[in-house]
């Protein structure tokens, strides 16, 4: 008797998630990261999603080499890294070249919990050892409807583009 | 009573100008830093006008460092230059360091002679010690015990903050963590004499690099009733903090006035 109703209870909150979170989100991220010219090094890169408050809610992207160069993603260090070495561990990810990368994500956050609607900004910090820094911030709403955001270039990201789809 | 205040304030005032001939600062090379393994910092402390140019080397033997479990870290190697001293320390636990210079006492004792306007001073004799060594005649003699902190804070991963006050003279308590300043964010810092918030502390601010722009941007402040500045910082940057405050003490055996002053390094993140 208590086995059928614990699998009972398992199979509602199974059913309960699917239906009300919207699970089915997806963040897409097309980054471009331009070729440059002279001595270059791959950059650093974080691309992480605050809620309407700035407090970090999930890191998307950590491309980053040892920890001796965390610090120089200075906003992502400052607000999310130094404060929570599990989200370090979990997210290590080798550097990438200039080039154009397609990167999918489910709308969750850290602790893997779907995202409710509201307001957010995407953040995308890329850092470049003897190059330049860019800071990315694209405010985005998470409301039942697919959006997309072409995201600002400057010297460190070339045309690129966030999608939301439900 | 009033006139004898006033020249009392006057004193101060005279003393305060003397006492701050120079500026004084400790520089890290990082104020930031990400390492599991510990990490290196170089730290320069001099005296100078220039911010950040040094100009004349310091006792960085004296310099005090904190670390984040409250015990005292022993610095590498040293070495003082003719413009600056250096000191090499290594981090080894996550955490808040301070760096701190002064907090000792150092006592003042003015006097004048009567028919004569000039004022002469005593160096490192307190009121209790002035009696035996004021020549004969000496009027309107005053003693100030003077404290001057010259600090900075150097956070390797996790900040962190237990750090104890004196209570003894002006002091800054960091509000917002200073590894958490950022440029275009609101910032506050506390600052309290002999323990207790103290309003009205006059407060500079001034950017590195002050020798190539005209105009050194000072950003001046005086602290509330709750002994707060509040600031937001459009630049990023390295900035020296200063601040002074004096006031006329009762009940110490030791002086008529206590006064503060603190040098504070910090820097301002990009955002």
């Amino acid at each position: 008797m208590n086995k059928l109703i614990m699998l009972l209870a398992l199979l509602l909150s199974l059913l309960g998630f699917s239906a009300a979170s919207g699970a089915a989100t997806q963040f897409k991220l097309e980054l471009n990261l331009p070729a440059q010219s002279g001595e270059y090094h791959n950059p650093y890169v974080a691309a992480w999603i605050e809620d309407d408050k700035g407090q970090s809610v999930r890191t998307l992207v950590l491309w980053r080499d040892g920890a001796k160069w965390l610090k120089d993603i200075r906003r992502w260090w400052r607000k999310v890294g130094r404060k929570d070495q599990s989200i370090v561990d979990a997210m290590t990810s080798a550097t990438r070249p200039a080039g154009h990368y397609q990167l999918n994500f489910k709308a969750l956050d850290d602790q893997k919990q779907s995202l409710s609607a509201g307001n957010y900004v995407l953040r995308i910090e890329i850092v470049r050892e003897n190059g330049g820094r860019s800071m990315t911030k694209q405010p985005f709403i998470l409301n039942g409807d697919s959006h997309q955001y072409p995201l600002a270039k400057s010297y460190e990201i070339a045309q690129s583009l966030f999608i939301i789809k439900e | 009573m009033k006139i004898n205040k006033f020249a009392l304030g006057a004193v101060a005032l005279l003393f305060i100008a003397q006492a701050s001939a120079h500026n004084r600062w400790i520089l890290p090379s990082h104020f930031n830093l990400s390492n599991d393994k510990g990490e290196w910092v170089m730290v320069d402390v001099t005296a100078s006008n220039e911010t950040f140019n040094v100009d004349k080397p310091m006792g960085a033997d004296r310099m005090k460092i904190t670390g984040p479990n409250g015990e005292s870290v022993r610095p590498g190697s040293s070495y003082r230059g003719h413009r600056k001293s250096v000191v090499d320390i290594h981090l080894e636990q996550s955490g808040t360091y301070q760096l701190k210079m002064g907090g000792d006492p150092s006592y003042w004792t003015s006097y004048q002679l009567k028919g004569d306007d000039k004022k002469h001073w005593l160096r490192g004799v307190s009121k209790s010690q002035r009696q035996a060594q004021l020549p004969q005649g000496a009027i309107n003699e005053n003693t100030m015990e003077s404290y001057a902190n010259v600090l900075t804070y150097i956070t390797l991963n996790t900040p962190t903050n237990s750090f104890k006050t004196t209570n003894k003279g002006l002091e800054l308590v960091p509000v917002t963590h200073p590894s958490d300043i950022a440029q275009g964010e609101q910032a506050q810092f506390k600052f309290i004499f002999n323990g207790q918030p103290q309003a009205g502390v006059e407060v500079e601010m001034v950017r590195e690099g002050v020798r190539y722009r005209n105009d050194p941007n000072a950003l001046k402040l005086i602290s509330d009733d709750n002994g707060i500045i509040s600031f937001t910082l459009a630049h990023a940057g390295r900035y020296l903090l200063m601040a002074e405050h004096q006031s006329a003490v009762k009940n110490n055996p030791e002086a008529d006035e206590v006064g503060g002053q603190i040098f504070l390094t910090f820097e301002a993140v990009l955002d």
